[in-house]
């Protein structure tokens, strides 16, 4: 019986494509991003104005070094940055600079081995005493004692008052102690459309577990009253104190009496603008979303987070810092190394500030006459610049995010839900972080 | 030499070999071998012995999370029953615009999970979701959907069974359907009423597919993920928290790679438990 053959060139040229086929898989699989000729690449936050910023530097290296060209792309698009950093770890994929890594996870990384010690290029301590206090430095030496990444930019967390409404309730300043907070949220609730229940509160954070929500409602207002005291140091947990449980105490009241909704307000229009909080703790971010959405007539200020009423000082807040690094899958350090002693120059600060209105982490930014004609003519961001001088990033700890998460649960059951004591909450969240602390 | 013929098959089927290798016999091995290490993804394993299972055995939150998928379970799968066999029995019947009303029914399960969960999310805000705004005009109390730890979980479960309900409309009445008339002829000249009819004609002769209903519900109900993800990340107080959302917040989250694997291989063989029990069980009940 004569064989049926459908397909004569297939078998004809059949090692051929086998072959094909196995390279191919082969090839997919094997993704390494090269830099074409040596480059450098640089990897920024995908972020508009930043990427205009990153490509404007860029630019400028490389017409003044063109045998040590730089290539620039955003981070790729992903869930978050971090899961794509970490995808790029793993997959043995990452750009030799990254400028947009958050302080938090920088200790893992540096205890994994794929950061370079920036401490031990050339100049690099020089450099770093020069742009950061002593304070900024130690928070961003590892424990291992070298130093992985240069602080570069800051959000500090504040408080957005609508200037309007408070001074309706008799508030011409914001609220600057607990117990004038609690007071403006007294005066401040209301049942606008007389259906029984309140529907205008003073402030709201979002009330879900997720470890991160605590950086902007628990973390800066216990950085504030305790003047910026860690967490967690030398695998010690060290939150379990009176600052920590007066910061829940007053949360608690909050969600107690109603000054705070309960219900997840972030999925409406937003709430700030539309007058159904009057603040929140939020970043300079809030300034651009400000002025492109307010309402006419609307008016917005900053000031510090609430501080027990016994306060005394400056009070320090959570800076949301994101820092440069640069993988040990570089080829050549030192030129990625002079590459960012450009970036961060003084000049190339003042460029940052002025396209993206993020704050370089540079100590005395807010008095340095150099940056004086961009504050005169962003006035709302001065605040932000003199608070930068009391900020506090994130602890060392490769168990950071767990230890949040911690915190988050006896938040919730706590300060959302009144479940437990603010006293048993954090006793029960410290000594389950010591479970995990290594 | 080989005689090239020979190789066409082994070409032919290539595709299929690759896939399973990379995707189904790598993982599960990959995975056997993750359950005794601990790994983080960027950091060399660390062989651990059997300490994720010393750890799930002490995991508290683990067994809530278990605890909770069983009662949306127990909410979801009856109430998904109930529902798309009286809805079956309707669309059985010679209705007017009958088509209509089986692509109404089926239409949420083609909507993506993420919008139906956002759309919920609004009709039960506390504030200004729509059902609340209903109980105030008629003179009733607000609810906590969503913020109420015991009504949060039921209401995840309302939401999943309007979600899922089409599909298993659709099987019952293929079952239906497939019922012979003279079996209800003869119960008619026998004086049977409507129920008994539903009970010694119906429901044993739509039995194969009462129990796919059934299977299918529980294995869904066992992979409920994206509701409480996006409405209630859990909460409040964990009463959402189902064992994959907790599963993956062990590994994509903090990157506990070897205790979510750990977790997830248990959980897998807690559900072929269930699955083997109510198969005998159904089987034999109806």
């Amino acid at each position: 019986m004569k064989k049926l053959n459908c397909f004569p060139g297939l078998v004809k040229y059949q090692n051929f494509y086998f072959l094909l086929i196995f390279l191919l898989n082969f090839y997919s699989c094997h993704n390494k991003q090269l830099s074409s000729n040596n480059q450098i690449l640089y990897w920024s936050s995908n972020n508009t104005y930043e990427i205009e910023f990153s490509r404007a530097v860029v630019k400028e290296w490389n017409r003044l070094n063109p045998d040590q060209r730089v290539k620039f792309q955003p981070v790729p698009e992903g869930q978050s940055s971090e899961e794509v950093i970490l995808a790029a770890v793993v997959g043995k994929t990452t750009p030799d600079i990254y400028s947009n890594m958050w302080q938090g996870d920088v200790e893992a990384y540096a205890d994994a081995g794929v950061l370079v010690a920036l401490d031990t290029l050339p100049g690099f301590l020089e450099f770093l005493n020069l742009r950061c206090d002593s304070q900024t430095i130690a928070e961003v030496t590892s424990r291992d004692g070298h130093i992985y990444q240069i602080p570069w930019k800051i959000n500090p967390i504040m408080l957005i008052s609508n200037v309007n409404m408070m001074k309706k309730i008799g508030f011409v300043t914001p609220p600057v102690t607990y117990s004038e907070f609690l007071k403006a949220g007294e005066s401040f609730k209301k049942d606008i459309d007389g259906d029984g229940y309140v529907d205008q509160w003073v402030g709201y954070s979002e009330v879900m577990v997720r470890w991160w929500q605590r950086f902007f409602d628990f973390y800066p207002l216990y950085l504030a009253a305790s003047h910026g005291a860690p967490l967690v140091r030398n695998n010690k947990i060290l939150f379990d104190n009176i600052f920590a449980v007066n910061v829940f105490k007053f949360l608690q009241i909050l969600y107690e009496r109603n000054y705070f909704s309960k219900e997840r307000l972030s999925a409406r229009q937003d709430v700030f603008l539309s007058g159904v909080i009057a603040t929140r703790f939020t970043g300079p971010w809030e300034i651009m979303h400000a002025e492109n959405f307010k309402p006419e007539g609307f008016e917005y200020e900053f000031s510090p987070v609430p501080v027990p009423d016994e306060f005394k000082g400056e009070p320090y807040t959570y800076c949301d810092p994101k820092n440069i690094v640069i993988f040990n899958t570089c080829k050549d350090p030192k030129i990625a190394w002079e590459f960012l002693k450009m970036l961060t120059t003084k000049e190339k600060d003042l460029l940052f500030l002025e396209m993206t209105n993020q704050l370089p982490r540079r100590q005395n930014i807010a008095e340095d006459p150099f940056f004086e004609n961009y504050f005169n003519r962003n006035p709302k961001m001065l605040p932000f610049a003199r608070q930068a001088k009391f900020v506090k990033g994130t602890d060392t700890s490769p168990v950071l995010k767990e230890i949040f998460d911690i915190i988050s649960q006896e938040y919730e059951a706590c300060v959302v839900y009144s479940k437990k004591s603010p006293e048993q909450a954090i006793a029960d969240a410290a000594k389950a972080a010591r479970l995990i602390v290594y | 030499m080989i005689n090239k013929n020979k190789m066409t098959p082994y070409i032919m089927v290539s595709p299929y070999i690759i896939h399973f290798l990379a995707f189904i016999a790598f993982p599960v091995i990959f995975s056997f071998i993750l359950m005794f290490h601990r790994w983080n993804i960027i950091s060399p394993m660390q062989y651990i012995g059997l300490g994720n299972f010393d750890h799930l055995f002490q995991d508290r939150l683990f067994f809530k999370a278990i605890l909770n998928t069983i009662i949306f379970l127990v909410i979801h799968i009856p109430l998904q029953i109930i529902v798309a066999l009286f809805f079956a029995e309707m669309l059985n019947q010679k209705l007017k615009l009958r088509g209509f009303y089986r692509a109404a029914f089926f239409l949420p399960v083609v909507v993506s999970g993420v919008v139906v969960t956002y759309m919920w999310q609004q009709l039960y805000g506390y504030d200004t979701g729509v059902l609340n705004r209903l109980l105030v005009w008629l003179g009733l109390g607000k609810v906590g959907w969503l913020l109420d730890p015991k009504v949060a979980m039921p209401s995840i479960a309302i939401m999943a069974t309007w979600k899922n309900v089409g599909l298993y409309i659709v099987l019952f009445l293929v079952g239906l359907q497939s019922v012979p008339q003279q079996y209800y002829e003869a119960a008619d000249l026998e004086g049977a009423s409507h129920w008994q009819k539903f009970r010694h004609i119906t429901l044993p002769m739509i039995n194969p597919t009462f129990f796919m209903v059934v299977v299918l519900s529980t294995i869904g109900g066992f992979s409920l993920f994206i509701e409480p993800y996006i409405m209630t990340d859990g909460g409040p107080l964990n009463s959402t928290l189902s064992a994959v959302l907790y599963i993956y917040r062990e590994g994509f989250f903090f990157y506990h790679m070897g205790y979510a694997t750990t977790l997830g291989f248990f959980f897998a063989l807690l559900i072929l438990a269930v699955v083997v029990i109510q198969r005998k069980f159904v089987e034999r009940e109806i």
